[in-house]
Order: C-alpha cells, then structure tokens, then sequence
C-alpha cells in the first residue's frame, strides 16, 4: 500500500465552517445571547446557509445585524441576530462579542484538528515504516537462513573432502601395502629367472655339445633318423632360440614391475609419515611412471623443470594434487595429447604449470571445477572429487590452483606454492 | 498542490519552510506576518511549541482571486527542525508546491545545514517529489551574527547549483521578502506552466507577487 493510499488527511486539506464547529459549542453560545435581549440568533456559512440557529422571528418590527467569521483569514460566514428595532446598538454589540468568541473557537478548534491531522498522518506513515521496517527485518531472516544454507553446505563440503582426504590415505596405505608384498616374491621371481637363464645356457650349451658329438658317432640308421624326427617335432631349433628371448623379456617384465611397486610406494609416501622435504620435480616425474599405463601412446611430454628448493610439506597430499591435476589433463585426448610440465622458482613461491592441448573448459565449467561431485567426464571414470580435494590441499598449504581455461584452447593450471620455510634436499 | 477544484474555481499551494532545528524558519514567518500587509491573507497560526520549538509545525495562509476569478489560497508552512520530528516533517513536505531551505549561516552550524539538506532530499523522493522540479530556494539566515560562513564561500557553493540563494537576518527583518518572493515567482512559474495562470486566469507574474508582498 502507498503512502498515498493509506493517508486519509492531506496537511493543509481545506476545511469549512460544518467541519470545524459542532452544534455542541454553538447552540449553546447562542441560546445564552437571547437571554440578554435578541429575539433570534443564527451562524450562517459562506454562501448564507444556516448552520445553527435558535429562536423565530415573527413580528414585523424586527431588524437585523451581522458579523462575519474568520477561517485562515478569510471571511467563511457570518453571525446574524434578529431584535427589536430599538435594541439596534445592543444587537450589534452582542453580535460582535458572539463572533469574536466564535473566531476564536474556528481558531482554537482548527489548531486541535491539524494537530490530530497530523499525528493520524504520523501514525499513518509510522505504521508504513514499521510495515516496511517489518519487512526488511523478514528479508534479513531469509537472508540469516540462506546463510545457515551456504554454511551447512560448505561443512558438508568440508566433511566430504575430509572423508576423501581419509579415503585417499586408506587407498595409499593400501597401495603401499600391496606393493610391499609384490616386493618380496617378486625379488625372488627375478632372482630365480636369472639363475634360470644362466642355467639354461648351459643346457643349451650342453644340448649342443651332444648333439655335435652324436654326428660324429656312426649309429644304426634307424637311431639316427628317430633322434632327427624328434629333434624337427620338438621345434628344438626355435626353443633354444627362444627361450633366451623368453627370460630376456621376463626378466625386463621384474625390473618394470620392481619399478612400478618402488614409484608407487614413494608416491604414496607411506613410509614417511607427516611432513617431510620433497623435491617437486621428482615428484612429477613418479607422478608420470605411476600414471604411465594411462597415458596415450602417442602423447608429447614436455617437461621444463627449473631448480627447485626443497619443499617441506605432507608428500601424500601434495603428489595427490599433481596426481589429480594431470590426471585429469591426460584424460582430456585420446591421442594427440600435448602435455607441458614447467617448474619455476620465483623469490618466495614455486610454481608447477600444468598445460594440456585439451578441448579446454568453458567459464561457467571453469567456475566449478573445484567443487566436489562436479565433474564433466561420464559417471566411472572421475569421481569428481580430485580438484576439490587438490584445492583444499593448496589452501591449506597457503598456495593456491588457478585455472586458465577457454574452450578450444586447452587448459593451464598453475600451482603456486609458498616457499618461506623451503630448505635445501 | 493541495487542491485544485475547477468547478469550484479554487486552488491551493503549499509552500514549506525546511530546515535545521532553531535556524529561523518560525522567525521568517513572524517576520513576514509582521511585514505584510493584513490584506488577503489569515493569521499566523503557531501550533503548540516546546520551549520555543516547533513540534508541529506553523502556518501562515494567504488568499487572492485571479481575474478569471480562480481564488488561489497559498498556504505556507513550517516544520519542525530537529531529527526525532521526521515523520511531520514528511506529512508537511507532502504535495508542496515549494520549499524554501533555511540554513543557519553560522560556522558551528555546517553539518547541520547539510544533514537538513540531505533529510530534505530523501524525504522529497519519499513523498514522491522530484527535486529537480521542486522549487527550491536557500535562505543563509543569522547574517547578523559573527562567526557566519563567508558570502564568497556561499557564492561559490551555491551558484553552480543554479538554486536561487538569499542572504537573511530573519530578527531583523532583512532578506525574508526577498526569500518569500524568490520562491514564490519559481512556483508561479511552474504552476503557470502546468494551469495557465495567465492563459487561462490572467493572473500576470508581476501581479501575483505583488499581491502576495504587499508591505504593511
Ligand atoms: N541573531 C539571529 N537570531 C535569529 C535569526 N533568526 C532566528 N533567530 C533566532 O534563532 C532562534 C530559533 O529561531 P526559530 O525561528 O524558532 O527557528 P526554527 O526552529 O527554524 O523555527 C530564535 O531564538 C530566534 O530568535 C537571525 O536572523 N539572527
Ligand atoms: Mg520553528
């Protein structure tokens, strides 16, 4: 509702002489009158209607006189007493004392009203205020709940990247795990492959030895065709041939996977619990060997690593936030994957920018990308939960992710660490 | 405007006296009442004050006929000053037709006179009146004191706001014509624009004001 609408005075509203006298006042003033001589008496508006009057007029010697009421200033009416032709002065005299009584009451009544007038307006306008006062005090407590809202959600966040957090380290410790039991057979695994291939060298070795001699022996025919058909169906050409070959590439297989199991277990740096100093540049380079089987055959690494301080930092958490970071750039391409890695030590920070040719990301992409659940692959193959995770980390190290992203134009993240407390390895 | 009837061929202005509490507002309607001439226009009405503060607001009526016989009534009003009486000071400032600003020159006064000028503008757009096209005139009164903003600061204040200035000693009668006339000229000149003053009632600018500043 307006103000307009809700006001029923407007401050200087005209009034008329009905609205400011009663009867009440009136008749009474000029009952008095004709006590003390006027035959009748009555209080006439602007365009002579009678408002009041007492007394009648009958007889014919009868005249009468008249005084007019003041209302701002200006003549509103007028007071008319009627008396004996004789009693002209007297009349006149009672009339001038009616109507200076009844100017004073317009006078008097016409303050009181505006003063009601205006406290009805103030009390008019302060019910709009309080109304709107009432309002602004509704829309403070749905803003006081969206408040709760966006709170209780970034707890929410918080907690599920806690949990992440926790299911990450249960994951390494796991991998760790792992790794540590491959360690032992496969170390005997290779060991024995060695010992194996030595010696079957020396049956081969032997194996042709005797069969050398056995061609300078003179044996009955049939001996000598049997060991020749048995020697042909046995292929014995091509397993003394292969069987080097064999234990070459089993034995090439341990060492990949002796590899594998070490990158892992130092990746998930299970070993060295809380902080301890790392190097980035390895970092990135086991973050590469761990992640070797995901990379597309075709795809160009380039790595540009500058001389880094060591850092000293929780190792988990930050090979977690490489980890995710070029994970998700190596998944951007099936082939034709360009991949940059840069290290670069500026005074107080380290920097590690991560490009990728990738098909890039759009802004409002870019805007939730470290949001957990938000992911843009198909349900399975991210769980959506990495950038969030990495972003928490950096936060919590000081540094800071940010995003360089446009579609069509790949994406660049640029990982900034804070290197006050960075020592040398 | 308070009303404008044409059957009944009546029409009523309101001009305001705003301003910071005890900067002369009352003075300037006493003085205006004194100097006046008691022709064509009512009584002062001062409607109940504390200790010599307006709580409500006082209001001097004044009344001529236009020769097409369009009686114009040209109420002038008052507010109260001081901060607590804003709701009155916006039930007074409703459809005016005109506000005289009366700031108190003296130094000490300075952030009042801007606070007031600030209050004035929000309650204008409150009641729904564009200042830009309110008449508006600044009254420097007191200029009979010492310690006064210097006139040379007021000129360069004032003067690129193209709002009409005058400078008063309300007490002593100086400056307030001046002001009441300044103002009153801006709104003929609007309502003229709007009602046809002189097209339609031939009521000529000159006349008006003359008839509403009639000395004694
Ligand atoms: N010296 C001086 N005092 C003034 C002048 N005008 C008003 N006053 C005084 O300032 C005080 C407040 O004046 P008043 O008209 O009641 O102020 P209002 O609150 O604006 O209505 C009174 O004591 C006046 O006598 C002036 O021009 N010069
Ligand atoms: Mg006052």
């Amino acid at each position: 509702m307006s103000i307009e609408e809700r006001l029923s005075f407007i401050i200087g509203e005209e009034k008329e002489l009905r609205d400011i006298l009663t009867g009440e006042e009136i008749l009474p003033l000029l009952e008095r009158a004709l006590k003390v001589g006027p035959l009748a008496a009555r209080l006439l508006d602007q365009i002579g209607t009678v408002l009041w009057g007492v007394g009648h007029v009958e007889t014919e010697k009868v005249l009468s006189v008249n005084c007019p009421l003041y209302l701002e200033g200006e003549k509103t009416g007028q007071i008319v007493l009627f008396g004996h032709e004789n009693r002209q002065s007297e009349l006149l005299i009672i009339a001038e004392f009616i109507a200076g009584t009844v100017n004073a009451m317009i006078v008097n009544n016409l303050k009181r009203m505006l003063t009601t007038e205006i406290h009805t307006t103030i009390v008019n306008q302060s019910y709009e205020e309080l109304a709107a006062s009432e309002a602004k005090y509704r829309d403070l407590a749905e803003k006081l709940e969206v408040k709760v809202e966006q709170r209780t959600s970034d707890l929410k966040q918080a907690h599920t990247i806690l949990l992440q957090q926790e299911k990450m380290a249960a994951i390494g410790q796991l991998a760790a795990g792992v790794a540590h039991e491959i360690n032992n057979p496969l170390g005997f695994i290779a060991s024995n492959l060695n010992s194996l291939k030595k010696y079957s060298e020396r049956f081969i070795e032997m194996i042709a030895l005797y069969r050398q001699t056995i061609g300078k022996l003179s044996l009955p025919r049939e001996t000598a065709v049997e060991f020749d058909d048995t020697w042909r169906k046995l292929k014995m050409d091509f397993i003394i041939a292969d069987t080097e070959e064999l234990l070459i590439q089993s034995l090439d297989g341990c060492k990949r996977v002796t590899k594998i199991v070490a990158d892992l277990k130092a990746f998930s740096h299970i070993d060295d619990g809380g902080i301890v100093v790392i190097d980035i540049n390895t970092e990135l380079e086991r973050i590469l060997n761990v992640l070797s089987h995901w990379i597309p055959a075709d795809a160009v690494i380039q790595k540009k690593f500058a001389d880094l301080p060591g850092y000293p930092c929780d190792a988990a958490a930050v090979s977690q936030v490489f980890l995710n970071i070029i994970q998700n750039a190596i998944q951007t391409r099936e082939s034709g994957l360009q991949l940059d890695l840069e290290t670069i030590h500026d005074r107080n920070k380290i920097k590690v920018i991560i490009s990728d040719n990738g098909p890039g990301m759009a802004p409002e992409v870019v805007k939730r990308i470290f949001d957990p659940f938000f992911t843009t692959r198909e349900v399975g193959k991210g769980t959506g939960m990495g950038l969030a995770t990495a972003y928490e980390t950096m936060q919590s190290l000081g540094g800071r992710i940010e995003v360089d992203s446009k579609p069509g134009c790949g994406s660049i993240f640029i990982i900034t660490f804070p290197v006050s407390e960075a020592v040398n390895v | 405007m308070i009303e404008f009837d044409e059957l009944e061929k009546k029409m009523v202005l309101k001009l305001v006296y705003y301003g910071p509490a005890r900067s002369g507002k009352t003075t300037n309607l006493l003085k205006l009442h004194d100097l006046l001439s008691d022709e064509g226009r009512g009584g002062l009405m001062v409607l109940d004050t504390q200790d010599d503060r307006t709580i409500y607001f006082d209001l001097l009526p004044f009344f001529l006929m236009a020769p097409s016989g369009l009686r114009i009534k040209v109420k002038v009003y008052t507010v109260p000053g001081q901060v607590r009486h804003d709701a009155t000071r916006k039930a007074v400032l409703q459809r005016a037709d005109g506000v005289a600003f009366i700031a108190d020159s003296q130094l000490t006064e300075k952030v009042n006179n801007s606070e007031s000028f600030d209050n004035l503008e929000k309650n204008l757009s409150i009641v729904g009146l564009n200042i830009d096209k309110t008449p508006l005139v600044i009254q420097f009164n007191k200029r009979d004191l010492e310690r006064i903003i210097p006139e040379p600061e007021i000129k360069t204040t004032w003067t690129p706001t193209g709002l009409p200035f005058f400078l008063a000693s309300a007490l002593e009668g100086n400056g307030v014509i001046e002001t009441f006339s300044g103002l009153l000229g801006l709104m003929y000149d609007n309502i003229d624009r709007q009602y046809g003053l002189l097209a339609k009632h031939g009521l000529e600018r000159e006349t008006f004001l003359k008839k509403m500043t009639t000395k004694r």
